[in-house]
């Protein structure tokens, strides 16, 4: 469902001239399918799932999405998206309902659908207590649990999730993993970002662990482990990280 | 471009401007309320001050009584002043505010007045005390009717009438009403105060739906939806429009009730009335529309453009000094429009409102003025839609 192919992102820094953001990234990610992208903070997650989202054009390379030039067609691309991320923050002074409707909407979705599927995934987040609350006064997991309702509104096929678990308390971060997985088992194609390990080895079907824009390695969890001489994915990483930057 | 995406903008942006406390102050509670109270107040205070400085008995030293006692006898009779001898440091008694005026009569001046001579007196008052000023028009007057009594004398001596030290009197009548002064003074600064609330008015939600936006992070639920970047600039500049005109209305409206308050209460001006025709209205609007539109796409450019709230309006305080600038030459007296001044937005729209009041219509001005603006408006909204497309735009930090 998504094609990475030489993705390449360069800034251009008044003081470090140019900057490698992404460099020459290649990967996959199947329908029901958790593609984990690990790496610490800096590392080009965020620039990653930007391109995919069409928030930014990449320099070099191909995203194909669904069978859409992420470039070429980038409406198109966003038509079987969910994008959620530290940018996708929620109007204070809506409602849930008014938001999602709001949204559902702007993604061209008839109101008989929209209400229709407002209700279901409301109840299947238990948000009905506070669906009529506006925002500013609901949780930082009440808020959590709407962006995600936000982000299906439309029933993409493919989500793209940014560090989706970032600042939430343990049990609230625990709900979002539980849903992430439910959507897997729905048949989605899943991107999820995050620089948390146990998480990734928890959640994720495929891992990439990236640092410095480069892609270090790629794999099943039981690929890495049988790669490497350790048997635990921290120590994996922390193994990789510092012989990437050695080779430097 | 779909017209039910700019919809669905224009009503959310509309619906988080009003649900949004600091703008019904702005806009509701401050023209409607608090011009006005603040009109009655000071108007009040003002009465009361004056009411107070005309009761109090003026506190005088005359210097000299003993070379006159006929005017001073004029002064004991006046119940409002109080004659204080003079002693040596009456000069300082006028500084501290115990007496509020002194008068120093010369030495020779009933052998002046004997003589057909002019006699000079001297009065010192503290200006920027008002008891003081009032004690010296008592002065005044009372030296006045004094004059006229001696010049009376020395006309009997000579045996001459009054009016023979009048041959000319000229009586001037003001034919204009009320109404029409009235006219004229709000002709004069209404196009001036239109341009000001307009922009006043627009500033605050533009900067909030678009810098406002970025610093919330809430931007990129917009741009990975299915709408064109031009269905989100256009529909949020057309809630700043609404917004803009509105909050333009309402500050008329308690600027109007601010003025009448006040004048009430400050001795009132009779006959305010200030009747508009449809038809002008309708000309107005003809005017006033691309004037809101420019200064709605001007200021969603620079908001989408700045990296935050704060960042925007360090931009948008130098448009708002050129715009108040620009609304001054055109009420400026004696300034009159034409040729390529008619292509500077702002002044060619308040100095086309102005010529609109007070009935001159020059089509050619208008359609100018309507073009001109509409061009500027135009650009800047097409500048805004390239500017929300720019990634180093919209994630820079």
């Amino acid at each position: 469902m998504i094609q990475v192919a030489g993705l390449t992102k360069i800034f251009n820094d008044k003081k470090r001239g140019k900057v490698f953001a992404v460099n020459n990234l290649e990967f996959n990610c199947d329908k029901g399918q958790i593609f984990g992208l690990l790496g610490p903070n800096g590392a080009g997650k965020t620039t990653t799932l930007r391109i995919l989202a069409t928030m930014m054009l990449p320099t070099k390379g191909k995203v194909i999405i669904n069978g859409s030039d992420v470039v070429k067609e980038a409406n198109k691309v966003r038509r079987q998206i969910g994008f959620l991320s530290s940018e996708t923050g929620l109007y204070d002074r809506f409602t849930p309902r008014e938001t999602i409707r709001f949204f559902g909407r702007i993604n061209g979705m008839e109101d008989r659908i929209i209400e229709k599927r407002m209700n279901e995934i409301f109840y299947n987040l238990d948000m009905e207590d506070f669906q009529d609350v506006r925002v500013h006064k609901l949780s930082t997991g009440m808020k959590q649990k709407l962006s995600i309702a936000r982000c299906i509104i439309h029933n993409p096929p493919i989500l793209i999730l940014d560090e989706p678990t970032v600042g939430l308390d343990i049990i609230t971060a625990r709900i979002v993993t539980e849903y992430v997985k439910s959507f897997r088992e729905q048949g989605k194609c899943i991107i999820y970002s995050t620089h948390i390990i146990r998480e990734a080895e928890r959640l994720c079907d495929v891992i990439a662990i990236i640092h410095q824009g480069n892609l270090i390695t790629q794999g099943t969890i039981e690929e890495l482990k049988r790669n490497s001489s350790s048997n635990d994915l921290e120590e994996i990483f922390f193994a990789l990280i510092i012989k990437g930057e050695d080779s430097e | 471009m779909n017209w039910k995406n700019i919809k669905l903008i224009f009503i959310k942006e509309l619906v988080g401007t009003i649900r949004d406390k600091r703008t019904i102050i702005a806009m509701v509670i401050i023209p409607l309320i608090f011009y006005p109270l603040l009109f009655m107040g000071i108007g009040y205070f003002n009465q009361m001050g004056n009411v107070k400085s005309e009761e109090v008995t003026s506190k005088v030293v005359i210097s000299g009584t003993e070379f006159t006692p006929q005017l001073v006898k004029y002064f004991q009779d006046n119940n409002k002043i109080e004659v204080i001898s003079a002693k040596d440091d009456f000069q300082s008694k006028l500084q501290r505010g115990e007496v509020q005026a002194i008068l120093i009569i010369p030495l020779d001046f009933e052998y002046k007045i004997k003589n057909g001579e002019t006699n000079q007196l001297t009065l010192k008052y503290d200006a920027t005390e008002a008891k003081s000023r009032v004690a010296q028009k008592r002065i005044n007057q009372i030296i006045e009717e004094y004059k006229n009594e001696i010049i009376l004398q020395r006309l009997s001596q000579l045996d001459l009438q009054e009016e023979f030290i009048h041959p000319l009197i000229l009586q001037s009548e003001n034919v204009a009403t009320a109404e029409k002064i009235t006219g004229s003074f709000l002709g004069a600064l209404l196009p001036y105060l239109i341009v000001i609330l307009i922009f006043a008015g627009a500033m605050h939600t533009a900067v909030d739906i678009t810098a406002g936006e970025k610093e919330r992070g809430t931007i990129a639920t917009l741009l990975v939806s299915q709408m064109s970047r031009s269905e989100i600039v256009l529909g949020k500049c057309l809630a700043v429009m609404v917004i803009s005109l509105t909050s333009m209305i309402l500050g008329l409206t308690g600027l109007t009730l601010a003025f009448l308050s006040g004048a009430t209460i400050m001795g009132g001006i009779e006959g305010v009335k200030f009747g508009i025709s449809f038809h002008t209205i309708c000309l107005l609007f003809l005017v006033l529309l691309p004037l809101v539109g420019l200064a709605s796409a001007v200021l969603i450019m620079v908001g989408t453009f700045a990296r935050n709230i704060k960042e925007a309006s360090s931009y948008i305080t130098p448009i708002y000094m050129l715009t108040i600038f620009l609304g001054i030459i055109s009420i400026s007296p004696g300034i009159e429009l034409g040729g390529k001044m008619l292509l500077i937005p702002v002044l060619n729209s308040s100095f086309t409102f102005k010529e609109i009041l007070i009935g001159k219509i020059y089509w050619s001005h208008i359609i100018t003025t309507f073009s001109a603006n509409m061009i500027i408006a135009a650009l800047a909204l097409v500048r805004a839609t390239r500017l929300f497309t720019k990634e180093e735009v919209l994630f820079r930090s």
